[in-house]
C-alpha cells in the first residue's frame, strides 16, 4: 500500500519534471519576439475595441503606432489628444494634438417637415430599407430613421427622437469612432469639429434635388439658392450639387449664413441664450458682459 | 411524370384574374419621360439634348459599356429636357422628356402585320440588330439579350430554354402574348436557336396555362410545316411550382443540369431567354423593330373584371397615365406593386414611368400587405425546404444579423435568387429575405473584391 502511493509520487514528479522540461525548451524555441512597448501603449488605450481608429482593435492600433514613423497618422478616436499624449510620451515621440470631432446629424426631415409620402412595412433596418426605395417621405437623400446608427452606436451617444423621427447626438458621450458615419446608407452623418465652446455652425442637409423638388418635399431642405455662400465673408460655404456645405475649418461662427438661410437649413448649435427666458432668473451681471450675449439681444428687438 | 426543378420551391395561389383579357393598345400620351437605365449594367448615355427632334425608334441614348444596351425613342417629337427624375424606388435617374407630336416613325421599320417566317442566314447580322435594337431579357432581370446570345470561347450552348413559366401569380403578360403572338415567339426563338449554332430550343410552360401550351405547340406545328429552321424545337409542360421561372430552376427542371455556385448558365450549357424577350428579337430581326413596347397586366383582387387589362405600352409612360386610362386606382389597394407579388417591387413613386422590362401595375389592399409581427425562430425548418437554391434561411439571417461573413460564405449566401420563398414560408414571420438581401450583397462585394487582388 504505501509502495504504491511512493511509486505514483515519484512517477509523477518525475513526468512533471520531464514535461516541463520539453515545455521549457519549446517555448525557448518558439518564442515570439514582441516589441515590449506595444504592451506599454495598450495599458494607455481606452480598451474599447470599437474600431473607430481604422485598426481591428487597441493592441492592432498599438502596435500600428509603434511600428508607425509618424504618430500624427495615428490617432484614437475615443480617448482623444489625452490619450495620443501618453502614448507619444511612452514612446518618447512627440504627437500633434487634433481637433476634437463629434457626429452631426445633416438632416433636417422631422415629421413636421417632411411629411410621408408612403409606408414602409418592412424589416425596419436603414440599409435594408435604402436597399429598396428612396424612403417613405419625398426626399431621398435624407434620414431614413430606423435607427441603424443607435445600434451601431458602442458608446449609446444616439438616441432616436421619437417626436422628429431623427437620431440626436449625446455630445458627451460621441467620441466620434465614426461608426454610424459608415453605417448610414445615406451619408446623412458627419464628423465635424467640436468647434470654439462647443458652438458649431452646419447645413443640415444633404438634399441634391433641384431647389423647387427639394422644398416641396421638405420644408427644412437646402435649395441650394447659394444666398449663404454670398453672405460669408470667410468663404467658408460651398454650392455643390444643390447642396451648401460649410467648411469648418474655415467657418468662424459669425452666423451670418445662419440668419440668411430662406429654409432654416443651417443650423447653429450651443451658442449661448438661443430661447429667451422670462421666467428665468435674472442673470447675474458679470456674466451677461460676454461677448456674444449683447449680439443675441440685439437679435431679439 | 411532368418535369420541375428538384429541390425546394412553394405552391402560392395561382390567380390570373386577367387572363382572358385580350391585349389592348395604349395610346401614347401627350408626354413621355424615358429612363436612361431600362436595363442591367452601366446606364445608356443619352445621345440627343433639349430641342432635337425625334422619330420613333431613333437612337436616344447609347450604350455606355459592354453590359449596357441602346434606348430608343417611343414617340415622335421634341425633346423637352434631359435630366434627373425620380424612377419607380423614388431614387434620381436621368430621364429623357419628350413632347409627343405626331407618330412619325424612322424609316425600315416594318409596321405591317405580316409574318416573316424566313430566317435570315447572317448570324453576325442579327446579333447585330438584337444590339442595335435595344433587347434586352423581358423576364425580370433586364439582362442585355445579345450578351447572353454570344457565349464565351470556349463554351457551347447545347440548349435554349425559352422561359414561358410565367410562376407567378396575378401576372398575365406573358400568357397572353404566348397565345396572340405565338408564331412570332417561334420564330425568335428559332432565330436565337442559329444564332447559338443550331443547338434544340425548348419553350417551357407551366401547366396551368394549358391554352398557352396549345397555342404555342399549333404555332410550331404551323411553321414546321411551312419553313425551314424550326426543326428541333419543342414545347414542354412543367409542373406548376414557384419559382420555376428562375434560370437556375428552369434550366434544372428541363435540363437536369445545375449550376454552380457563382455559375453561369452558359457553364452547363444552357441559354434561357423569356418568351418577350423572343417576341422583341423577332421584332428586332424581322421587322427592324427596336424594343420599344412591351406588354403589362393592370390587375389585383380589389378590381372588378371589367377593369383588369393587359395592355401593349411603349417605353416612357408614366404609370399614373396607365392606372388612370385603367379606371383609376382602386380605393382599397394599399401597395401597388411593379411585377408579381413575390419578386416585384412596390412603387413608390407612380409619377415614375414604364421601362423595358415593366409587366405589371398589381393592386395588393391592406390585407395582402400587411406584415405579421416577428416573432422567435423555431426551427421548423419550413425556408429550408422551400429554398430552391438548397440553403438555409433560418441560419443565414442568423449569421447576417451577427456579420458573420466567413459563415456566411461557406453557407452559399452568395446563390440567393432572392425569390422570397423563405419568407412566405415562415410562420414566425421573420423577414428572412430582407436581412438575407443586404448580408448576399456584402458577401459577394467580398469575393469580387478578393477576385481582383488575385
Amino acid at each position: 500500500m504505501t509502495q504504491t502511493i511512493i511509486w505514483t509520487i515519484a512517477i509523477l514528479t518525475l513526468l512533471g519534471a520531464l514535461l516541463a522540461v520539453v515545455l521549457y525548451v519549446v517555448a525557448e524555441k518558439f518564442k515570439v519576439e514582441e516589441d515590449p512597448r506595444i504592451d506599454d501603449v495598450e495599458k494607455e488605450l481606452p480598451g474599447a475595441n470599437c474600431g473607430g481608429c481604422g485598426q481591428a482593435g487597441c493592441r492592432a492600433f498599438a502596435q500600428f503606432c509603434v511600428e508607425s514613423e509618424d504618430l500624427d497618422k495615428c490617432f484614437c478616436p475615443v480617448g482623444g489628444n489625452d490619450v495620443m499624449q501618453k502614448v507619444a510620451s511612452v514612446l518618447g515621440r512627440e504627437v500633434a494634438a487634433k481637433e476634437p470631432m463629434v457626429a452631426v446629424v445633416r438632416c433636417n426631415g422631422t415629421c413636421e417637415n417632411r411629411p410621408k409620402t408612403n409606408e414602409y412595412g418592412g424589416y425596419q433596418s436603414c440599409r435594408v430599407k435604402a436597399a429598396l426605395y428612396s424612403g417613405d417621405t419625398g426626399c431621398s437623400f435624407g434620414c431614413l430613421g430606423c435607427g441603424d446608427c443607435v445600434s451601431v452606436c458602442q458608446f449609446g451617444a444616439i438616441t432616436m427622437d421619437p417626436a422628429t423621427g431623427l437620431p440626436v447626438v449625446d455630445e458627451e458621450k460621441c467620441t466620434a469612432c465614426g461608426a454610424c458615419v459608415k453605417t448610414c446608407p445615406k451619408g446623412v452623418i458627419e464628423l465635424r469639429n467640436k468647434g470654439r465652446r462647443n458652438m458649431r455652425v452646419y447645413v443640415s442637409c444633404v438634399n441634391k434635388d433641384k431647389g423647387a423638388v427639394a422644398r416641396k418635399a421638405c420644408k427644412a431642405a437646402c435649395i441650394g439658392c447659394s444666398k449663404c455662400a454670398k453672405v460669408c465673408p470667410f468663404e467658408a460655404i460651398t454650392v455643390e450639387n444643390n447642396v451648401a456645405y460649410i467648411d469648418y475649418t474655415k467657418c468662424k461662427l459669425c452666423k451670418k449664413c445662419v440668419a440668411e438661410c430662406p429654409t432654416a437649413a443651417i443650423h447653429a448649435v450651443n451658442f449661448p441664450v438661443v430661447k429667451p427666458k422670462p421666467e428665468a432668473a435674472p442673470c447675474h451681471p458679470e456674466r451677461s458682459e460676454g461677448s456674444v450675449k449683447p449680439e443675441v439681444e440685439k437679435k431679439e428687438e | 411524370m411532368m418535369k420541375t426543378f428538384s429541390i425546394g420551391g412553394i405552391h402560392p395561389s395561382d390567380k390570373k384574374i386577367s387572363k382572358d383579357c385580350k391585349i389592348e393598345v395604349l395610346p401614347v400620351p401627350s408626354k413621355v419621360f424615358i429612363s436612361v437605365a431600362q436595363h442591367l449594367g452601366a446606364p445608356a448615355t443619352p445621345v440627343v439634348k433639349a430641342g432635337d427632334q425625334v422619330k420613333v425608334g431613333q437612337v436616344i441614348a447609347e450604350p455606355a459599356g459592354f453590359i449596357s444596351a441602346y434606348v430608343h425613342s417611343s414617340v415622335s417629337g421634341t425633346v423637352k429636357s434631359v435630366g434627373p427624375r425620380k424612377d419607380i424606388a423614388g431614387n434620381n435617374v436621368v430621364h429623357i422628356e419628350i413632347d409627343v407630336e405626331g407618330d412619325e416613325w424612322v424609316e425600315g421599320v416594318d409596321l405591317s402585320d405580316t409574318l416573316v417566317t424566313e430566317i435570315p442566314q447572317d448570324n453576325k447580322a442579327i446579333l447585330d440588330k438584337i444590339k442595335m435594337c435595344g433587347v434586352v431579357g423581358l423576364g425580370g432581370a433586364t439582362f442585355p439579350a445579345h450578351v447572353k446570345l454570344c457565349p464565351p470561347p470556349g463554351k457551347k450552348a447545347d440548349c435554349l430554354i425559352l422561359n414561358g413559366a410565367e410562376c407567378e401569380p396575378y401576372l398575365t403578360s406573358d400568357y397572353r402574348i404566348m397565345l396572340e403572338r405565338s408564331k412570332e415567339i417561334v420564330i425568335g426563338a428559332a432565330i436565337m436557336k442559329q444564332v447559338l449554332g443550331g443547338c434544340p430550343a425548348v419553350i417551357g410552360i407551366e401547366e396551368n396555362k394549358p391554352e398557352a401550351i396549345k397555342a404555342m405547340k399549333a404555332a410550331l406545328a404551323e411553321l414546321q410545316a411551312a419553313a425551314k429552321g424550326y426543326e428541333g424545337i419543342s414545347v414542354m409542360s412543367l409542373k406548376k411550382k414557384y419559382p420555376q421561372g428562375g434560370e437556375k430552376q428552369l434550366i434544372d427542371a428541363v435540363m437536369k443540369r445545375q449550376v454552380k455556385s457563382m455559375g453561369l448558365p452558359i457553364d452547363v450549357g444552357a441559354v434561357v431567354q423569356n418568351v418577350a424577350t423572343s417576341l422583341a428579337v423577332y421584332e428586332a430581326v424581322q421587322k427592324n423593330k427596336p424594343l420599344i413596347t412591351n406588354t403589362l397586366t393592370v390587375t389585383g383582387d380589389c378590381l372588378p373584371l371589367e377593369k383588369q387589362h393587359n395592355y401593349l405600352f411603349r417605353i416612357g409612360m408614366p404609370l399614373s397615365y396607365i392606372a388612370e386610362y385603367a379606371g383609376g386606382v382602386p380605393e382599397e389597394a394599399a401597395k401597388i406593386i411593379s411585377g408579381g407579388p413575390m419578386m416585384g417591387k412596390a412603387i413608390a413613386n407612380l409619377d415614375a414611368t414604364t421601362v423595358k422590362g415593366s409587366s405589371s401595375l398589381l393592386y395588393l389592399t391592406a390585407e395582402q400587405t400587411v406584415r405579421g409581427v416577428e416573432s422567435a425562430c423555431i426551427r421548423c425548418g419550413k425556408c429550408a425546404e422551400a429554398c430552391p437554391m438548397g440553403l438555409e434561411p433560418f441560419l443565414l439571417q442568423k449569421y447576417a444579423r451577427n456579420s458573420m461573413m466567413d459563415e456566411l460564405e461557406e453557407n452559399a449566401i452568395q446563390d440567393c435568387i432572392e425569390c422570397g420563398c423563405c419568407l412566405y414560408s415562415c410562420p414566425a414571420n421573420i423577414p428572412l429575405l430582407d436581412i438575407i438581401r443586404i448580408a448576399k450583397g456584402d458577401v459577394i462585394k467580398i469575393i469580387r473584391g478578393r477576385a481582383i487582388k488575385n
